[in-house]
């Protein structure tokens, strides 16, 4: 059975998740933004409707794929419960935890399937490594560095920089990191961290989380790199062994600088199949019954406490105790 | 010019005496150990003559000598050499604790004989040019640092690497002053706060920490991460290494100091050969030229002492769960 997917936005995410979802088989067929330029252009390649109202496209779509701005994620996700319709989400799932928390016993209640795209966890070198953490290769995890290093995002209407709509750098994009970190090490016990924010960038964060099973993880978040670069790396050392990423991309060359740089930074990759089409083709599975969520929704609001713990050791100076394990 | 080496504990004395046969005008008298067995391992391995105690090879006559015995020992040493009037150049870190590294300060400059701390990273070209950089604002303003210093188990050549009495402590003992020395040197100011987490997954067996994670404060309000873990596997290519990154308003850089090197596959092993400038022996000639009056001494006993309160206020730091002021 084909998908019918409605998607909320219609943005960077939106049209990426798009071309996701054609990937794996299922079909766009509703698309709703507010204010937004572009919709009407996204609609008319997906061959999709633009909605008048967002009942009205849950009424006509199997799956919501919510692509909006971070603080617009919790309404959408609530009415979508309440109607009984599968939710995808963009990370974070929410711009606090509390709201993060609130979608996930929503749709729990509501028995709907919440997805969340923390789509690092579908790139080959992120899941590969977390395959040999799995199978026992490196032994206890004890230290792992992640790296996540850009530029200033400009999005639709520059909401990027609206710290009360996005969570700036560390919820933004820190959280793919922190997500990481927890998937290969474990619940986050205590935080620290800073950032530098010097006037025209987004921030630049060194965070210092410890694990529950000790492990420590140094996760790097920043927007304030010169523009058009963006670099990942990865490194895990564990007590019977060490992992870490090769750096240099198999294709490389030398011509003059373009300066056709891309308003909201994507990572490169060279691979046969992109990492969010291999993300939308997981989250349709799911949907089909054909497989688990690789991405719990408790993950991904604990993603988002992580990130409030590390914006708060920012604001307080001080390191931050998390509450409850999840 | 005559010199020695006092102790022979540390791993560094292995290639100070060949840095020493090698630096002009200066004759290699030989080595003080009190410990007969090494000593006498040492002395053949290094076709050189031995002294069962440091008044012997003093007596001997040296104009200087490089301290290579385990950390609590340098501060005795140092007495005696001071007292003779000998010039000290000595290993990193200066003391296990602060008051021992104020003392060997201390006595040094009441005798009137140079103090050199073995930072031969100070000499390394690559940082330079990084130092060089920051001086010329070339990445604008500094915001953040990111360094790492990792290495394998050093107690293959000596346990007291790994003996709390001995050395101090663990890896922060062992590895965050290099580093510490270097943030020092290029933003020229000092640090005021420091924040560590530390944990003893790698290596289990050693009953001290083994990986630490230190964020460094510094009065201008850049900060730094110092990842100073024993996390390189017995196996891995060679020792370690040490990598640092500046962040600044205008741009990045990456110092990689130990990628002048070749990969070598041979005899089932795969092993990295470094063919980049020797720092110990650049480190070495200077100090030469310190003793003859050429010029001041280009890292001091207070830079040592610097890099060491870092070390110590993380330990107190890791302790407490919470940033503490240095
Ligand atoms: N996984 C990733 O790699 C990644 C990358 C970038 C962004 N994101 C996340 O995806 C989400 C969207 O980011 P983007 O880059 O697509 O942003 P964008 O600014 O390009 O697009 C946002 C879209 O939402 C629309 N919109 C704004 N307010 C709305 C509202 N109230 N209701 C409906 N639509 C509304 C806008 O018109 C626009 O079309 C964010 O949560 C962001 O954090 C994820």
């Amino acid at each position: 059975m084909t998908l019918r997917v409605g998607i909320v936005g219609a943005g960077n995410m939106a049209a990426t998740h798009a071309a996701g979802w054609n990937e794996a088989g299922d079909r766009v067929t509703h698309i709703l933004a507010t204010g937004s330029t572009r919709a009407g252009s996204l609609a008319a390649d997906l061959g999709a409707e633009l909605s008048d109202s967002y009942e009205e496209l849950l009424a006509a779509v199997d799956v919501v794929d919510i692509c909006s701005p971070t603080d617009t994620h919790l309404g959408y996700v609530e009415v979508a419960a309440a109607s009984g319709v599968s939710v995808v989400c963009e990370k974070p799932l929410g711009r606090t935890a509390k709201e993060a928390q609130e979608a996930v016993a929503i749709c729990e209640a509501a028995g709907v399937l919440l997805l969340v795209a923390h789509v690092v966890r579908f790139f080959p070198e992120y899941s590969v490594a977390r395959d040999r953490v799995v199978a026992g290769e490196l032994g206890d995890v004890a230290t792992v560095r992640l790296d996540r290093s850009t530029y200033f995002p400009v999005g639709d209407g520059s909401w990027f920089g609206d710290h009360e709509r996005s969570g700036g750098v560390v919820l933004d994009l820190m959280i793919h990191d922190v997500d990481y970190a927890r998937w290969v090490a474990g619940d986050v016990e205590r935080v620290y961290a800073r950032r530098a924010e010097p006037t025209g960038s987004g921030g630049h964060v060194l965070a210092t989380l410890r694990h529950r099973g000790g492990a420590l993880s140094h996760v790097q978040g920043s927007w304030a790199f010169p523009e058009g670069s963006f670099r990942t790396s990865l490194e895990i050392a564990g007590s019977e062994g060490l992992l870490t990423l090769h750096a240099s991309e198999p294709f490389s060359a030398l011509v003059p600088e373009s300066d056709d740089v891309s308003a909201v930074p994507q990572p490169p990759t060279t691979l046969a199949e992109s990492p969010y089409v291999t993300q939308m083709k997981h989250f349709s599975a799911v949907l089909h019954g054909l497989a688990d969520p690789i991405v719990s929704a408790t993950d991904a609001a604990a993603a988002v406490e992580v990130c409030e713990a590390i914006l708060q050791s920012i604001d307080t100076c001080q390191a931050v105790t998390l509450g409850g394990a999840s | 010019m005559r010199a020695g080496i006092f102790g022979v504990g540390h791993v560094h004395s292995e290639s100070y005496v060949e840095n020493l046969r090698a630096a002009r005008g200066v004759e290699f008298v030989g080595a003080a150990e009190t410990d007969r067995f090494m000593l006498a391992d040492w002395t053949k391995r290094h076709h050189a003559f031995g002294y069962a105690s440091d008044d012997e090879l003093i007596a001997a006559g040296v104009d200087f000598g490089i301290v290579c015995s385990p950390t609590n020992a340098h501060l005795p040493t140092v007495e005696r050499m001071a007292a003779a009037g000998v010039h000290v150049l000595c290993e990193k870190p200066l003391a296990t604790n602060v008051d021992d590294a104020q003392r060997i300060v201390d006595v040094c400059a009441a005798a009137g004989v140079h103090l050199m701390t073995a930072f031969p990273m100070r000499f390394s070209p690559s940082l330079a040019t990084g130092a060089e950089w920051i001086r010329e604002g070339r990445i604008g303003e500094v915001l953040a640092i990111t360094g790492t210093n990792r290495g394998h188990l050093p107690t293959g050549y000596a346990p007291w690497f790994a003996d709390l009495k001995l050395a101090g402590g663990g890896a922060v003992m062992d590895h965050t002053v290099h580093l510490a020395d270097v943030m020092r040197w290029w933003l020229g100011n000092e640090p005021d706060e420091v924040y560590a987490e530390t944990n003893r997954i790698l290596h289990p067996e050693v009953a001290v920490e083994t990986g630490g994670l230190v964020t460094v404060g510094f009065e201008s309000g850049v900060f730094a991460t110092i990842d100073c873990s024993w996390s390189r596997p017995d196996n891995y290519p060679t020792w370690g290494g040490l990598e640092i990154e500046a962040v600044g308003t205008e741009g990045v850089f990456t110092v990689d100091a130990f990628a002048q090197r070749f990969d070598v596959w041979s005899n089932g092993q795969t092993s990295w050969v470094d063919w980049g400038s020797d720092t110990n022996q650049l480190m070495i000639d200077h100090f030469v030229g310190a003793v003859r009056g050429d010029h001041p001494v280009a890292v001091t006993g207070f830079d040592g002492l610097r890099a060491t309160e870092v070390a110590l206020a993380a330990y107190r730091s890791a302790e407490r769960g919470q940033p503490v002021v240095v």
